[in-house]
């Protein structure tokens, strides 16, 4: 038995007998619908939240009477990360719209070295928002989470940080696909704002951009956090990727 | 009397025919060597060779069933020729299809054995060069079959009719009656009938393979790649073999048989200018003419050498991993050779000659200059076809950049380039036109597009190399083999695509040369016995039947063109539904657990490209036929003038808008205005896949419809110049 928390493009404590890469093939595709659409997740550890009812899964997720395996049990589809520890996370898995699935491991955070005074976050969940923000990623998981002194905070939350590119120089953007085909010069005064004087920390591009989001632009990793611990999944580089699973790069874009 | 007999035009001719077939048994030698050092090559492993395997069956079934047809078609016409013309006619026509068809299946067949051993070649070397090496062996097997079928062919013809049968001797160049009361040049139609069975192959392995070929890339495209999201040569995707076995029988039997039928059709346009030349112009010496009627076979047979000399080249030096590179020397060192051979050729053909008579300009040389003007008009058209279709340069990064703005826009500005593409290309032909003409007469017309295609040996390898090379990707990824090899092999496919461009360009430029020869041979055997000495040549183009006959037959191209395109989109609708229907009914395929049935895709494509091209095929043949028994010579006169202009521009603009937009796609993959995954890309995307049609399936059968018609105009102008309804109506 496997439990999943699906956090793109929606959110959802999901049990299931099928193992991840099995999962994200069924997530991707359906059994029966053809659906074809992305999805990111991880795998977490059972009785790990009092919130949800992990004998209910147990009794119901069970194999059907052909034998083949149970594969989707929804036990919660909204407010669940928020229940769940970091320490309940396993791998987090990214599949693609043929069903393709890779694995990342959690690594140790570690601040990144090439920062230039500003970066571009999409957040996953609970919300959407593609925002600009001067505070590097466990910064912004803190002031997102545990600064109180604005109106609003989240218990957790889950981010990606993007690619950023020479916005000057459309031509030769590299593979980024569609996310930074919106206005640019909207882009460009959002960055002004969290790299100016005028103090902001974070500004909202866009607020939802789930459609335009694609694997290729993912920066580092993506990022997991709760309270004030979090999580870092790093992503791996091209030159990683090709050795770890080429086809899944190809799926997604990566190489062609 | 034997044909090594004292008298100087059969010694001569013996002699030089003798090079002639020994240059082309030499080329076919050097094609069965390459053919058999490929296939001992290892395969690879199981899952290769079966992947490998079912390319190769797909490809041998569509060739065979398109063979059957084209058998029947065939026969019809070799029993027509044969009542109408003359049984040396019916032969000489069987022989030509049987050598383009021989030189199409060879191609076929070594391109499905090459493709797996240069991917197994990348997987145990790792080594681009020692690749490319595999994959230009394979390319070359189809280049030099292409040249020593062609060559053999016409050579043994010549042999046998010309001098054998004595059809080629002076005193025989005159016109004969027969049975029937048609009067024509004997010799002329055996060669034209020759070249009539190569294009009638070439037709049809163009027009069935290209409708083929496409049906299947768009069907794996839009439902695998765009709808599925599954990446190119995934084997997940039912039409993915269909898709491979498309490569070889369209981009390696249809290009080989077109590029034969443009070979031959230039050197016969050359030989039967030549009788009807010394018909109509009684101060040319017996020796002059008979060497004006070998001197393209002597050139050709030059041509075959220096391209056996390039392909070697490049097969035992030590080969660098700059592939363009590697390329280009073998065919700049194929066309240096030929320029040096033919000049020193045609030196001593025509020395001491009175050339002045047939209007050579600058004395012996004369249709050797010709020859130059159409090796560089036809370099330079490459060139400029490579400027508007190429991501390195401004037209296709403008054609990506409007992609960002949207499909509409992408086709508006692909339109765009490929419409300005027609001026510079048609302005070089217009050149070396009248520039020839000016140094040999309408000889040297066809002089130049003898020199264009002089090296085709070579050309052919290399564009073969082409879909090799993509195939071999194909079975790399299919294979899951290591990312070094598939980088690899697409590096190599890469730099097919620029070749690709290039030879079309040659393509077109021969055939518009070859169909201006074709066509003053045209009015001169409408003129009949009629013709005097010193005629000028003129089309009265201000009669309305040859003003309707011009209308119609510019016409007749887009009518052409765009049963073609319907052709693929039936074919390709019937394929996208088949792949939908699969991933439906069947999960497992999408999740790599149960294999796709690859049979059905194959036979999709195979069954809509055998009943959809029978009708374009038939057309080429049938209108200047049905218009001449109606209207008479002189609309089909206007009618070749019509099908000719129109057919050049549209060949034109199809295979530059294609490749361009193809290369805009190209360009966004690279890494441009966002790359794949884009919006740029996927207008980009729609560029692409309406192109493909254009320029795959529609521009290369233009090439043979313009010689097609030419070729049967001429050999029925003699009968329906005399018997059609308008004479008979009074």
């Amino acid at each position: 038995m496997y439990y999943y928390v699906v956090f793109y493009p929606i959110e959802a404590l999901i049990a299931s007998q099928l193992e991840p890469k099995e999962f994200g093939m069924y997530m991707a595709r359906g059994s029966k619908k053809g659906s074809a659409e992305r999805l990111m997740f991880a795998e977490i550890e059972s009785d790990c939240s009092e919130a949800f009812d992990w004998e209910f899964a147990r009794s119901k997720c069970v194999a059907h009477s052909d034998g083949e395996p149970k594969h989707s049990l929804y036990l919660s589809i909204y407010r669940v990360i928020e229940q769940i520890p970091l320490e309940a996370y396993r791998n987090v898995y990214l599949v693609n719209q043929d069903g393709t699935t890779l694995g990342l491991e959690a690594r140790d955070y570690k601040a990144s070295t090439e920062w230039k005074g500003y970066g571009l976050y999409k957040e996953h969940c609970p919300v959407h928002p593609f925002i600009a923000s001067s505070l590097k990623p466990k910064e912004l998981s803190d002031y997102i989470i545990s600064d109180t002194s604005k109106k609003i905070t989240v218990p957790a939350i889950i981010f990606t940080d993007i690619r950023s590119i020479d916005l000057e120089e459309k031509e030769h953007t590299g593979n980024i696909g569609s996310m930074f085909e919106r206005d640019l010069d909207h882009l460009k005064e959002c960055i002004d704002d969290v790299k100016g004087k005028k103090g902001k920390l974070t500004k909202t591009i866009d607020r939802s951009f789930d459609s335009k989001f694609t694997y290729q632009i993912i920066g580092e990793g993506i990022y997991i956090a709760r309270g004030k611990g979090i999580l870092f999944y790093p992503m791996p580089n091209r030159e990683e990727l090709k050795e770890i699973d080429y086809d899944w790069g190809r799926s997604a874009n990566i190489f062609w | 009397m034997s044909c090594w007999d004292k008298y100087d035009w059969e010694g001569g001719n013996c002699m030089m025919i003798g090079f002639v077939i020994i240059a082309a048994l030499a080329a076919l030698a050097f094609a069965a060597i390459n053919y058999y050092g490929v296939k001992k090559k290892d395969p690879g492993t199981e899952q290769m060779v079966q992947i490998s395997g079912a390319i190769q069956e797909g490809a041998r079934a569509f060739l065979n069933h398109e063979y059957k047809v084209i058998f029947k078609v065939s026969l019809v016409i070799a029993i027509v020729l044969g009542v109408v013309v003359s049984l040396s006619g019916a032969i000489a026509f069987v022989f030509g299809a049987v050598m383009s068809a021989s030189a199409g299946w060879i191609g076929m067949n070594i391109a499905t054995l090459a493709n797996v051993r240069v991917s197994n070649e990348a997987r145990n070397t790792k080594s681009l060069g020692k690749t490319l090496r595999v994959a230009f062996r394979g390319g070359s097997v189809m280049g030099l079959s292409v040249g020593g079928f062609a060559l053999l062919g016409l050579a043994l013809v010549y042999l046998v009719f010309g001098v054998l049968l004595k059809q080629a001797s002076p005193e025989n160049l005159r016109f004969h009656t027969n049975w029937l009361g048609i009067s024509d040049i004997p010799f002329t139609m055996t060669v034209s009938s020759y070249a009539l069975g190569c294009s009638i192959i070439a037709m049809f392995n163009r027009v069935g393979g290209g409708i083929y070929t496409k049906a299947a890339d768009m069907g794996a495209d839009l439902v695998g790649k765009t709808e599925a999201g599954i990446p190119e040569d995934d084997p997940r995707n039912p039409a993915t073999i269909a898709d491979n076995v498309g490569d070889n029988v369209g981009d390696v039997a249809g290009l080989g048989s077109d590029l034969l039928e443009s070979y031959v059709g230039s050197l016969v346009s050359a030989m039967i200018l030549a009788a009807y030349i010394y018909f109509s112009q009684g101060t040319i010496a017996a020796s002059l003419v008979s060497k004006l009627v070998y001197a393209p076979l002597l050139v050709a047979a030059g041509g075959i050498v220096s391209s056996m000399v390039g392909i070697l080249f490049l097969l035992v030096k030590k080969v660098s991993d700059n592939p363009h590179k590697e390329l280009n020397a073998a065919t700049f060192m194929g066309a240096g050779l030929t320029i040096i051979f033919s000049g020193v050729i045609t030196f001593f053909l025509f020395q001491g000659e009175d050339v002045a008579s047939a209007g050579f300009a600058l004395g012996a040389l004369s249709p050797w200059v010709a020859a130059v003007l159409g090796i560089v008009s036809g370099i330079v058209i490459g060139q400029i076809a490579e400027y508007y279709t190429s991501y390195d340069y401004k037209p296709t990064q403008k054609i990506a950049s409007s992609s960002q703005e949207g499909p509409a826009l992408t086709i508006t500005q692909g339109m765009s380039v490929g419409m300005i593409s027609v001026m510079a290309p048609v302005v070089i032909l217009g050149v070396a036109i009248i520039a020839a003409h000016a140094t040999a007469g309408l000889y040297g017309v066809a002089m130049a597009a003898i020199g264009m295609l002089s090296f085709v040996t070579v050309t052919v390898s290399v564009d073969t190399y082409g879909p090799i090379a993509d195939n071999a990707g194909g079975i790399s990824e299919m294979a899951r083999l290591h990312p070094e090899v598939r980088g690899i092999t697409d590096e190599l496919d890469a730099v097919g695509n620029t070749t690709a461009a290039i030879g079309k360009g040659f393509a077109i430029g021969s055939a518009t040369l070859a169909a201006l020869s074709l066509f003053s041979s045209y009015l001169y055997a409408q003129a009949g016995e009629s013709v005097e000495h010193g005629i000028e040549l003129v089309l009265n183009m201000v009669s309305p039947l040859t003003l309707v006959g011009g209308l119609v037959g510019a016409a007749l191209p887009y009518l052409f063109s765009g049963m073609l395109i319907e052709a693929v989109a039936n074919a390709a609708r019937k394929m996208v539904q088949e792949v939908r229907r699969q991933f439906k009914a069947d999960p497992g395929i999408i999740q790599g657990t149960s294999l796709p049935d690859y049979t059905t895709c194959i036979s999709i494509s195979s069954a809509g490209a055998i009943s959809e091209m029978k009708v374009p095929a038939l057309i080429s043949v049938a209108t200047p036929l049905v218009t001449g028994f109606i209207f008479g010579a002189g609309f089909v006169g206007g009618l070749l003038i019509g099908t000719t202009l129109s057919s050049v521009m549209l060949a034109l603009y199809t295979a530059n808008a294609g490749g361009a937009w193809d290369n805009g796609k190209k360009y966004v993959e690279h890494g441009h205005f966002g790359g794949k995954g884009s919006n740029a890309h996927k207008a980009a995307v729609v560029g692409d896949t309406v192109g493909d049609p254009l320029k795959d399936t529609v521009g290369p059968s233009l090439d043979i419809l313009i010689k097609i018609m030419a070729i049967v105009s001429l050999i029925a102008v003699s009968i329906f110049g005399k018997f059609n309804l308008f004479a008979l109506l009074g």
